[in-house]
This record gives structure tokens, sequence and C-alpha cells, in this order.
């Protein structure tokens, strides 16, 4: 398998954040998982769970602490599947 | 320029709408507890239903009459942490007594349930160490984790299987061991664990199995010992941990093991070290419920008939219910404001459930949470399952009054 893009990443997050946001604020790489989406601190590790799935990788809690927008979260999933 | 609690402002924002809806469900205050059942606001008469005494021990009169001589024979407080003036012979005495009941050679007791994991956790997963958590895992084994550097995976709730996948997704881990920290009841939603499938793939990967049996101490197993005693794998659970703020109707918590190594951690848990012993009063009331527990045959099948009652009358009334009859009841509302309406309606109409919200539920699900007590009578249960049926009849009358309630506050 090749190594996803990060376009694909992207549209990959959108769509399983997607039930996590049930208000339906729109979703740029700049918003906040919880500060915009307002995902709240568990659901964001639910939400963390479904991507490594996805991408068959491990994305430790510690890691997430770090994350706090929707591009960080690409970057971090960009350098797992490198 | 920001201030120091600007961050809170949604906070504060949701706290408001509640205190619209009534009286604050996170601070509740009691003008009295009269009984394991029984409490007293103003001049209305409550009953208990979210008070996790299980066994209704906090009443019991051995336990009181420990509880007062250990004042009169010790003292108020013990003014120390265990490292240094705080053990006495009964904090060891009950560790003796809470070895011998899991059959294990070490057990270490400490003040808090809480602090507890905080301690076991973070004394016993280092920096090569990785941490695999069930995804509904209490504050306090995230918080006790987070006191590691030990990297922390979660793994679908209850789901041995997705345990399994992680494990081998995660590979061999170079220099440490896996540490899988499960629960037995769950505390939100009253679901079970099956315990003795997560030791298969635990002890399968090589790995150390930790359960917290805060709310099944006490109410499982043919002795009380909680869920692994139940589901007949005692022996094979590496770490369990409880508390006695439960069935054990004191304050404080306690961590047992099969490995005897397990004692050296007592020279590195900081919430174990910096921190005061449990009172002796604690101590005393607790070792007493540990003999009550042993032969609470009679106190285990009353708690669960109570919870099949109460679930068979929940579920006739077509509530959701979140998982099979246990002595947690939890009751699925469709949001956060209605929840907390009910939550309110309840009160006013003498019955004291816990109004459950996120992040504390899995889900991002709002609660209506019931914890039953071997001291409730069939009759009680009634008035429980009576209170909720009219609450029920009263849905149209709850929703206008939240609808003008939330108008008023625009
Ligand atoms: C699963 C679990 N572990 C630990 C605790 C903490 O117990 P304590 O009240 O003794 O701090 C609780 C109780 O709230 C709990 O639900």
């Amino acid at each position: 398998m090749t190594a996803p893009t990060d376009s694909e990443i992207y549209d990959k997050i959108c769509e399983l954040l997607k039930p996590y946001n049930p208000k339906n604020h729109p979703i740029e790489p700049s918003s906040g998982i919880m500060s915009d989406l307002e995902v709240d601190s568990v659901a964001v590790f639910d939400v963390i769970m479904e991507i490594e799935d996805h991408y068959d990788v491990s994305i430790p809690m510690e890691m997430v602490s770090d994350i706090k927008t929707v591009g960080e979260l690409v970057t971090a999933v960009k350098g797992l599947t490198a | 320029m920001t201030k120091l609690f600007d961050k809170y402002a949604p906070l504060q924002t949701r706290v408001d709408m509640m205190m619209k809806m009534g009286s604050d469900a996170l601070g509740v205050e009691f003008d009295d507890i009269i009984s394991a059942t029984r409490g007293r606001i103003g001049n209305r008469d409550i009953l208990l239903a979210g008070t996790n005494n299980y066994l209704g021990l906090t009443f019991d009169e051995d336990c009181r009459t420990a509880a007062k001589t250990a004042v009169d024979d010790h003292g108020t407080g013990t003014t120390g942490s265990r490292i240094a003036n705080g053990t006495y012979s009964e904090h060891v005495d009950l560790e003796k007594a809470l070895a011998e009941h899991f059959g294990m050679p070490s057990c270490v007791v400490f003040t808090t349930g809480y602090q507890t994991n905080l301690a076991a956790i973070s004394g016993l997963a280092g920096d090569k160490d990785v941490i695999f958590m069930d995804a509904d895992a209490h504050a306090c084994i995230i918080d006790g984790s987070r006191l590691t550097n030990a990297s922390t995976i979660r793994f679908r709730h209850n789901n041995p299987e997705d345990l399994d996948k992680r494990l081998r997704r995660r590979g061999e881990i170079e220099g440490g061991n896996a540490l899988v920290v499960i629960e037995g009841l769950y505390s939100m939603f009253g679901d079970v664990a099956p315990i003795d499938e997560f030791v298969d793939v635990t002890h399968r990967h090589g790995g150390y199995l930790f359960v917290d049996e805060a709310h099944s101490y006490g109410t499982f197993g043919p002795t009380g010992c909680g869920l692994a005693e139940a589901q007949g794998v005692l022996d094979k659970i590496d770490f369990i941990s409880g508390t006695f703020s439960k069935s054990l109707a004191s304050v404080g918590g306690f961590c047992a093991s099969k490995h005897p190594e397990f004692e050296i951690t007592r020279k590195v848990m900081r919430p174990y070290m910096f921190t005061a012993s449990a009172t002796p009063a604690n101590i005393c009331a607790a070792r007493v419920a540990v003999d009550k527990i042993k032969a609470g045959g009679h106190l285990r099948d009353n708690l669960k008939d109570r919870g099949e009652q109460l679930h068979a009358g929940l579920k006739a009334l077509e509530f959701d219910l979140c998982a099979e009859p246990s002595p947690i009841i939890a009751v699925r509302r469709p949001n956060e404001g209605l929840a907390a309406m009910e939550w309110n309606w309840l009160m006013d109409n003498g019955v004291y459930v816990n109004l459950a919200v996120p992040p504390g539920t899995p889900q991002s699900s709002s609660l209506l949470r019931i914890s039953l007590s071997a001291a409730h009578t069939e009759a009680d249960v009634q008035v429980i399952i009576d209170a909720f049926a009219k609450m029920k009849a009263s849905q149209g009358e709850i929703m206008s009054n939240m609808m003008s309630k939330l108008q008023a506050a625009e």
C-alpha cells in the first residue's frame, strides 16, 4: 500500500469526525478539535481509535494531548503512515 | 488581555444552563443523611438511589462501633503519610485481611480509591512499558497513566478481540511490558467486563492484567471478592484495585497483587508516599466491613433481586437502559437539558439519583444513573419505579417547563 497523501488523510479525518460534530461546525485544517468542533475530551479518543483502525497505526494518548487542530492531526497521521 | 478564568467561559455557560433547569446536580447539599437509604433536604425526605452504598454498611452497627472506638483509641487523624508516622497496626491489619480475602501475598491500602489508581498505575508502568486501557476507563485510571512516561493505548470498551488487535499492532515492547487496565463493573453504564477473556488475551501477549473492582468488590462473587472471583479467574489476575468508598462503607482504597514484588512500589508510589494515610476511623470501619462482605451472601442476594426488580420495572416503562441488571442501572436520556430537568423533577419528588453527563460518560451520553443498595427494600425500589413512571407521564409538562426556562434565559 502506498502512503496516503495529506489531502487523502484530511478527507478521511473529516469523514470520521462527522458523527462527532452534531452541530455541523465547518471543518477546516485550523479548526480546534475540542475548542471549535466541540468534540468532548473522551470522544476525541474515540475518533483516534477510528483513525488507528483505518490506517493500522498506533496513536498513543500522550501524542494526542499535543494535537489541538485537525491540521495537526493530519500531520501526526502522515508521520505514522509515511 | 485574557484573564485566568476566561478559559472556563464555555463551561460556565453550560453550568448556567443547568442552573436554569433547577439546582446544581453536581453540587447537591444534604442537610442530613439519616440512613443508608434516606436523606433530608429542608423538610423533604429523600430516597437515596445514587450513593454507591452497595451493601448499606455505612450504618451497620459493628462498622460504626469500630469507627467510634478507633477515634477514642487512636485519635481523629494520622497527621502523616504511610512512609512517615502514618502506618498504624490497623493499616497493616487491614492490608493482611484484604490480601487474605484475595488469596494474594501483597496488598497496599491508600487514602482514597482515586489515589490508589494514581499510585499503582504510576508505580507499575515505567518509561519503556506500554499501558493498554479500556476506552471507558475511570478518570483515575486515565490520570494514573498521565503520571507515567509510559506510552498509553486505548482499546474498544469491553472488547478483548480489539485489545488483541492493538497489542499485536503495537508489536514487541522492547525493554518493557504491557500493562492492561480494565474495570470489573463499569461505573456509568453498569456493564460487566469479560475478565476471563481479558486474562487470556493479556497473558497470551505476555502482559500483566490490572482490574479495578471499585464497584464490584463486595457486590459479586461467592465471598464478595468481585467479578474476577465470580468468573473463576481470581488467581490469574496480576493486580486488583478497589475503594473503601462503596461496599466497604468508608473512605480509602487498596491494591492487591499475586506478585510479592509489588511491595517494592511502596518506595516509589508518590500518591502513597506524599499524602496523609487514611484515618483510624476509616481503616477500622473498613476492616469490619471486610468480614461483613465475606459473610454477606444474603446482602448480595437482596442486591441482585433489587437490581432485577428495578431493571424489569424501568424496562416495562420503555426506558432506554444501558446494560443488563446489576447494582448500577443507567437510564439514557436524549440530551443534557432534559436529563437535568428530570433530575430536578425526581429530587422534587423525593428520589435522589445521579445526573451523569459528558465527558464523564461513555458515548457522550446523558444519564440518570441509579445505584442500588442491599439496604433498599422491595418497597423502596417500587418507589423509584413509580417516580420514573410519574416522570414519564409528566413528560409534556417537564418539556414545556424546560422551554419556558430556556426562553426566560434568553
Ligand atoms: C472505577 C472507579 N475507580 C476508582 C474510584 C475512586 O474511588 P474513591 O471514591 O475511593 O476515590 C471510583 C469512584 O468514584 C470508580 O468509579
